[in-house]
């Protein structure tokens, strides 16, 4: 048997040039979740853990060196076009990065639960079968949790930076994908956790759908998936505008889904609850912020010219302002800590809605200016959730908060700070935010949104407020929730969260003008 | 200065726990240092040189740390400082050193001392604001002292609501004045107010955010609640400071905006309205500390209806009143609270001889009450007849207004005196019939604040005249007549106005002789009031918001997800309408044949028939008749491969469906109701339309050339015959690749789930095939009803099979056939054996690990991909063999053929990995569980 070989008939073969540098921070995020990988597979069981929250932190803090090493480089678009490196891209990608960093201190947290993680000993066990006990008596631990989370980190990098719609649905199931798995992979209250991650997944795959169906449109539209060309084709219009008109419909609903604006919110409350507390805690700063940037690029670069804004504005002013209604509105009758911060994440995306539909640089710096600042205090409110426990779990019914202020004092005033800054009290930073917001929508010209907003904002004051009086103001119960005491990595998030959230009040200045100068520079 | 306070506030607790109460004399001292340095700029404000310090602060939004020192703010100052000074020091009386919370409570209440210091002296309507929302976290502190009692808990979180709403409403009118006049300077604003309509719904705003933290009405109700707080904190929030803090802004703004019609209205009415309903309240009540509570919402009215009036006498009167009142309520309230104190009790029923037993406090809280009911030579006195004078004057001016306001006022006095009768009766007369109330005396240190400010009233009332200078410098600034002044005690002779106080006297005095059949007429006739509004707004939104949340958001899947597609549908419907006409260059015809339209109907009869049928299995193979049916239309317009390939994909996924369904329930459940079931149907129905719109117009939209156009050629061009095939192995093979590995991570995925459902550690012996049997058809366990003439027939054909997949693997290059259709073909004849002999049978046939074939498949296909990196250029470079076999000659072998070869074993595999997991594993379990159930009890092996 003999062989000769061929040679090649085709003709050569270009190979893309991509600029390695510029797509460092997403590059070492998905280098690490892949090490992580390799880490699961090779790495003796006992030692996983310390290798894998090692390996995910030094990833994250080499992320946002890259990042840093960016700042100031001039904005360009990169990778054949498919990824825009500039000052919007790299302030959220900073912002994520930090961000993630400090969730990541918390759901690495084993000193709250009896050495135990917040995550099932192995997530493919039935809940309460004889396979779940033997795992758990083994003291098995998921730490496929981290690379994942890492795979959805770099996801999250790459969705604000994506500049054309099939990167950015790309980064999309980077980032979703392993959200949807780690919400399934509660310790406690399984069974809810793993409803949360059915329901998410199914919504979020419907949405993905949306989304990619919208950019297929778009692409029929414009010839091309590229932001800029479809800016292009919309401001010297070729065809009629059905497909235009289809196409933004369509990829809004997949990005308001991961925004978390009314109606596609109902995934919110169910998967806030049932996923656990720290990965909650993470997905809605994160998420938020990945997907704020994305809708963000996609309305200001794609779409943001006048005859297209006319056009979607007033639907998403609609968006916004019923998105405000559904959070405030529905989160006073809830009774169980994480719903109501659910409903007050919905809340924060209707705010953040009337940014994004003004389009100004402005708006987009006070945007840029709101993402860190709430996605510190929500992960700061998730921290201290953790820390509230009973024998199932976390205490999360509010009654069972009742006079924590006085039994813990510490973690209850720290949950206040944030509360109050949810309620947009002056001298935190999210009230700077919502001033920021607010001050961009009228000098926009849009008056109604901000008094809804206000509207808004003191029903939800009355909800955050209401937790406060129930944990300072009322007598402890008998046989109330132990606090558990965490460990010097989460005391660190908190402590972080919390000064953040009270020194951007103070002096906002520094990040204001970050913002500022980041948010008026869009590669196109 | 307000960092002074920042400071005081810091050490306050670690002060209280050094020198317990007495801490709050070192405290103390902030306040007073602050008022003594007002003191000594008196001269310079009234001299109209105002003081100015600016810093930045977040200059991106043009907001600064700017303070500014003049006439109105120095009246506001010296309140502001001078109340709190003394209320520090009956603090130190007031409480006991080892009160729970009480270094809290220090630390609130000395910042707030500070935050209203800089309310007053903003001047940036930003910072403003912020000290404005810091006075209602801190009441909110002090309010909720007495933690322990519910009625504290629940006035705390009311009175917060109310003040925070409204001071969010203050900041929307605040950023939309500031965008207008592009200052938030409050003095530049206050020099060139900017005028208009989106100006005019600012002002509203800020009304609306004066109103609410002035307890004016309809949101009066929030301050007799608060009343749970301490005494000091009454008297000093309550009477002299924060809701000062309203009135305070409408006097701030009313130099530029008094002239407006919407600002002086709202002002009048409202200001009018709640001085009535306040005095008749005030009357009502029996707890003392209730009745001023009441007395103040009166008197918060009428300096709003005087401050928002607008003219210069106005605005001149108005300030006098504002000085008049903190310097009266302070002292009664801190006098009420000495009594509560020293007895224990507040209840004006309870309360007997007080003025035998405390003699001094008596003479305190008498001078204090003259005031209020403005009898001479009090300030009160004064300032009531100056605000008397300027309406008045305004009336003989023509205001049409001001004679209803001049009736209200008479009212509003008339009832102020009887309640003022009614304090002092309540708290020193001795009753009938009510032992004298046993007290304890109080400490002078407590007295002496109330004594100091009651005195005040009658110093400065005597010698009113002096504070002409200081008031005339804010309001000169106000346009309008230049007429009223003070008086020396008030005394400007017989006139209109003093007639007017004198009616209101004496109809005061008879009201409060004859209030018992006046009230029990007020109880009958009552309006709904501020408390209950509020109330039931609240109710009202919580019930909606648990009905929302109970019929969208109970947690139910189907809705979220119809919820998902009716916005879809109106978002689709809108695109298309939104979009018309519609630009349809490349029409598509509704059919190209009738084959075609045969075949539509049947899809559309077949789906049709899927919501209707019961049975799970049933409903999962009509829904299989779709996809036959698009296999059918592939091959009408020629195109056998896919359709093939679509009928064996189809088969299999059938299958897999069966496979999985049949551990669940066999009919589907339905509980629900028909009207549901008709929204449910209705939603379908308009999605599937909206969307074939879409569909439709999106197809006929086409403009640029289809992108297979060229692939005849490069097909030929790659050597390969077949489009299909040259698309899978050649110009998409990198896609083809990544689909391979997604099919090989399925596969592993499928398997970890179905059979770590075992305990863990059972990894190790999970997929080795049941052991297959020598011999033909040998006897085996009866674990399924086997069917004798099919598993003979299945044995027969499946080498058969197998062969005619070979030959397609190896045809996909000229024609019908590849990799992946020949995969299937071979997985379905596996399926047969398993079918036909359950999982024994499929042991015998395939004796071979699925992950085996995985991974010989994943390794064939990328080998091939690296070999062409080898030796061709590129990765996937496609070239070929020649083998030479020693009988049949000489075989050209193209890459891709080896490359297909790893696509069907892949393919194989993930079949038979299908089989193994959902077919025998589920099998073995459902054993189990029979076995399981055979012998239910079984006991417990040992132990822990």
């Amino acid at each position: 048997m003999s062989i000769l070989a061929a040679s090649s008939t085709t003709a050569t073969f270009v190979a893309p040039h991509v600029e390695f540098g510029k797509l460092s921070p997403m590059l070492i995020a998905f280098g690490t979740a892949t090490l992580g990988i390799l880490v699961e597979a090779f790495a003796p069981r006992k030692q996983r853990y310390g290798i894998q929250v090692g390996l995910a932190l030094v990833g994250i803090a080499a992320s946002f060196a890259a990042v840093l090493a960016l700042a100031g480089t001039t904005a360009s678009v990169v990778a054949q076009g498919s990824v825009a490196v500039d000052g919007t891209t790299l302030f959220l990608q900073g912002t994520i990065l930090v961000i993630s960093f400090v969730a990541f201190l918390v759901i690495a947290e084993r000193k709250t639960d009896q050495n135990q993680d917040a995550f099932a000993a192995q997530g493919a066990s039935v809940p309460g079968s004889a396979a779940e006990r033997e795992t758990t008596r083994r003291g098995w631990q998921t730490t496929e949790v981290y690379p994942l989370l890492m795979f959805s980190v770099g996801g999250m990098l790459l969705f604000p930076a994506a500049n054309d719609l099939l990167t950015m649905f790309v980064a999309l199931e980077a980032l979703s994908l392993p959200l949807y798995l780690v919400c399934g992979l509660a310790r406690h209250r399984r069974l809810l956790s793993q409803e949360a991650a059915l329901k998410y997944f199914l919504l979020g795959a419907f949405s993905s759908a949306f989304f990619l169906y919208g950019a297929a449109m778009l692409y029929g539209y414009a010839g091309s998936v590229n932001l800029a060309v479809i800016a292009q084709h919309v401001a010297h219009p070729t065809a009629g505008s059905t497909l235009l008109y289809t196409g933004v419909a369509l990829l809004g609903m997949g990005l308001l889904f991961k925004v978390g604006a009314a109606p596609f919110h109902m995934w919110t409350p169910d998967v806030y609850q049932g996923a656990p507390t720290p990965v909650t805690g993470f997905m809605a700063a994160a998420t938020k912020i990945a997907a704020f940037g994305a809708l963000v690029r996609v309305l200001d670069v794609g779409l943001g010219v006048n005859s297209a804004e006319n056009v979607w504005r007033p639907v998403m002013q609609a968006v916004a302002i019923i998105t405000m209604i559904v959070g405030g509105v529905l989160a006073l009758t809830q009774r169980d800590i994480k719903r109501m911060l659910a409903y007050s994440a919905i809340l924060n995306a209707g705010y953040l809605l009337i940014g994004v539909t003004s389009t100004t640089a402005q708006a987009r710096a006070a945007v840029l200016f709101y993402l860190p600042v709430y996605g510190v205090a929500i992960i700061g409110a998730f921290a201290v959730v953790t820390l509230v426990r009973d024998a199932g779990g976390e205490a999360t019914d509010l009654s069972r908060w009742a006079g924590l202020g006085r039994r813990a004092p510490i973690p209850a005033a720290l949950l206040a700070v944030f509360l109050l800054a949810f309620a947009g009290i002056p001298f935190t930073s999210i009230f700077i935010g919502k001033f920021a917001i607010f001050q961009a929508a009228l000098a926009a010209g849009s008056p109604d949104l901000v008094i809804v907003a206000v509207l808004a904002s003191a029903l939800a004051a009355f909800f955050y407020l209401r937790v406060v009086v129930v944990m300072f103001f009322s007598d402890p119960l008998p046989q109330g929730p132990t606090i558990a005491h965490p460990s010097i990595a989460v005391k660190t998030a908190l402590a972080v969260a919390a000064f953040a959230t009270v020194a951007l009040g103070v002096a906002p200045s520094l990040l204001l003008h970050l913002a500022n100068n980041s948010a008026g520079i869009l590669a196109k | 200065m307000v960092s002074v306070h920042a400071l005081g506030a810091v050490l306050a607790p670690l002060l209280v726990r050094k020198l317990g109460r007495a801490a709050f004399l070192v405290l103390a001292l902030a306040p007073a240092a602050a008022f003594v340095w007002a003191l000594t700029q008196t001269a310079r404000i009234v001299d109209g040189q105002p003081i100015e310090q600016v810093r930045q602060w977040i200059p991106a939004y043009g907001v600064s740390l700017a303070f500014r020192l003049d006439p109105l703010g120095l009246v506001l100052l010296f309140l502001a400082s001078g109340i709190g000074a003394l209320v520090l020091v009956y603090c130190a009386r007031y409480f006991d050193s080892d009160e729970p919370g009480l270094g809290l409570f220090a630390c609130s209440l000395t910042g707030f001392a500070g935050a209203m210091i800089g309310l007053v002296l903003a001047d940036d309507l930003i910072l403003l604001f912020v000290f404005w929302e810091l006075t209602t976290i801190l009441s909110f502190l002090l309010i909720g002292h007495y933690a322990d009692r519910p009625t504290a808990r629940r006035s705390a979180l009311r009175a917060v609501s109310v003040t925070t709403f409204g001071g969010l409403a203050l900041l929307a009118g605040v950023v939309i004045l500031g965008q207008d006049a592009r200052t938030y300077r409050l003095s530049a604003i206050l020099a060139h107010p900017p005028h208009g309509t989106t100006v005019t719904s600012a002002l509203v705003l800020i009304l609306v955010g004066c109103f609410a933290k002035s307890a004016v009405f309809p949101f009066s109700q929030w301050l007799p609640g608060a009343m749970a707080a301490p005494t000091p904190v009454s008297a000093y929030l309550h009477a002299a400071a924060m809701v000062k803090a309203g009135v305070y802004l409408i006097a701030r703004l009313t130099p530029a905006y008094g002239g407006d019609p919407t600002w002086q209205r709202l002002c009048l009415i409202l200001g009018g309205a709640t001085m009535l309903l306040g005095g008749v309240r005030a009357l009502r009540e029996r707890d003392l500390k209730r009745v001023l509570a009441f007395g103040t919402v009166s008197q918060l009215g009428f300096l709003t209806a005087i401050l928002g009036a607008g003219t210069r006498d106005t605005a001149f009167a108005g300030l006098a009143m504002l000085l008049a009142h903190a310097v009266f309520k302070a002292p009664l309230f801190l006098g009420v609270g000495i009594i509560d104190h020293s007895t224990g009790t507040r209840d004006l029923r309870k309360l007997s001889g007080l003025a035998r037993s405390m003699p001094a406090l008596c003479v305190v809280m008498c001078l204090a009450a003259l005031s209020m009911a403005a009898i001479p030579p009090m300030l009160g006195f004064a300032a009531k007849e100056s605000v008397l004078d300027a309406f008045v004057i305004g009336a003989e001016h023509g205001t049409s207004s001001y004679p209803y306001m001049l009736a209200v006022f008479v009212a509003g006095s008339a009832l102020t005196v009887a309640y003022t009768c009614r304090v002092v009766w309540g708290a020193f007369a001795p009753k009938p019939g009510v032992a004298d109330t046993p007290v304890h005396a109080a400490a002078w240190l407590a007295l002496g604040p109330a004594g100091l400010l009651a005195l005040a009233g009658l110093v400065v009332g005597i010698g009113a005249p002096m504070l002409n200078d200081l008031l005339s410098g804010y309001a000169d600034a106000v346009p309008g007549a230049h007429e009223v002044h003070l008086y020396v005690a008030g005394w400007g002779g017989f006139g209109l106005p003093l007639l007017l106080s004198a009616i209101a006297w004496v109809a005061g005095g008879a009201m409060f002789i004859v209030r018992e059949p006046l009230l029990r007429f007020h109880k009958n006739h009552t309006l709904p009031e501020g408390e209950d509004v509020v109330n039931n707004l609240l109710l009202a939104l919580e019930r909606a918001s648990l009905q929302i949340t109970g019929s969208v958001q109970r947690g139910s899947l189907p809705v979220y997800v119809g919820s998902v597609f009716l916005t879809a549908v109106a978002l689709g419907a809108w695109a298309l309408v939104y979009g018309a006409p519609w630009h349809l260059p490349s029409p598509v015809p509704w059919w190209a044949s009738r084959t075609q339209l045969a075949v539509a109907v049947l899809t559309c009869l077949a789906v049709i028939c899927v919501p209707l049928l019961t049975n799970r299995l049933a409903a999962a193979l009509v829904t299989g008749v779709s996809g036959f049916a698009v296999a059918i239309l592939f091959l009408v317009d020629d195109a056998p491969d896919l359709a093939f390939t679509q009928l064996a994909a189809e088969t299999v996924s059938l299958i897999v469906f069966v496979l999985v369904l049949r551990r669940l329930d066999p009919s589907f459940v339905r509980t629900q109701r028909t009207s549901r079931r008709a929204a449910h149907l209705l939603l379908a129905v308009s999605a599937g339309v909206v969307l074939s719109a879409l569909t439709y117009v999106a197809e006929a939209a086409r403009q640029a050339q289809a992108v297979a156009s060229g692939y005849g050629e490069l097909a030929h061009e790659s050597g390969l015959e077949n489009i299909v095939s040259a698309i899978i192995v050649d110009f998409r093979a990198w896609d083809t690749l990544g689909e391979s590995s997604v099919i090989a991570i399925c596969a592993a995925g499928v398997t970890s789930l179905v059979f770590a459902r075992r305990a863990a550690g059972a990894f190790a012996v999970r997929s080795r095939p049941e052991r297959a049997e020598a011999g033909w058809l040998a006897a085996r366990p009866a674990v399924l009803q086997r069917s004798l003439p099919l598993e003979v027939v299945a044995r027969l054909t499946y080498h058969t099979i197998l062969l005619v997949s070979l030959y397609l693997l190896l045809h996909g290059e000229y024609g019908l056939g590849g990799g992946f259709v020949a995969g299937l073909l071979a997985g379905l004849g596996l399926v047969m054996r398993y079918l036909a002999g359950g999982r024994y049978e499929l042991a015998a046939a395939a004796p071979i690990d699925a992950g085996v074939l995985l991974g010989l498949g994943m390794a064939l296909a990328s080998g091939t991909a690296l070999l062409g990196y080898a030796w061709g250029d590129t990765v996937l470079a496609p070239a070929h063999f020649t083998v030479h076999l020693p009988v049949t000659g000489s075989l050209t072998v193209h890459s891709s053929l080896l490359f297909d070869f790893g696509v069907y074993v892949l393919v194989i595999g993930l079949v038979l990995d299908i089989l193994r997991s959902f077919g025998s594993e589920i099998d073995r379990h459902i054993a189990a569980d029979r076995e399981a159930a055979a012998e239910p009890t079984e006991p417990a092996p040992e132990g822990t």
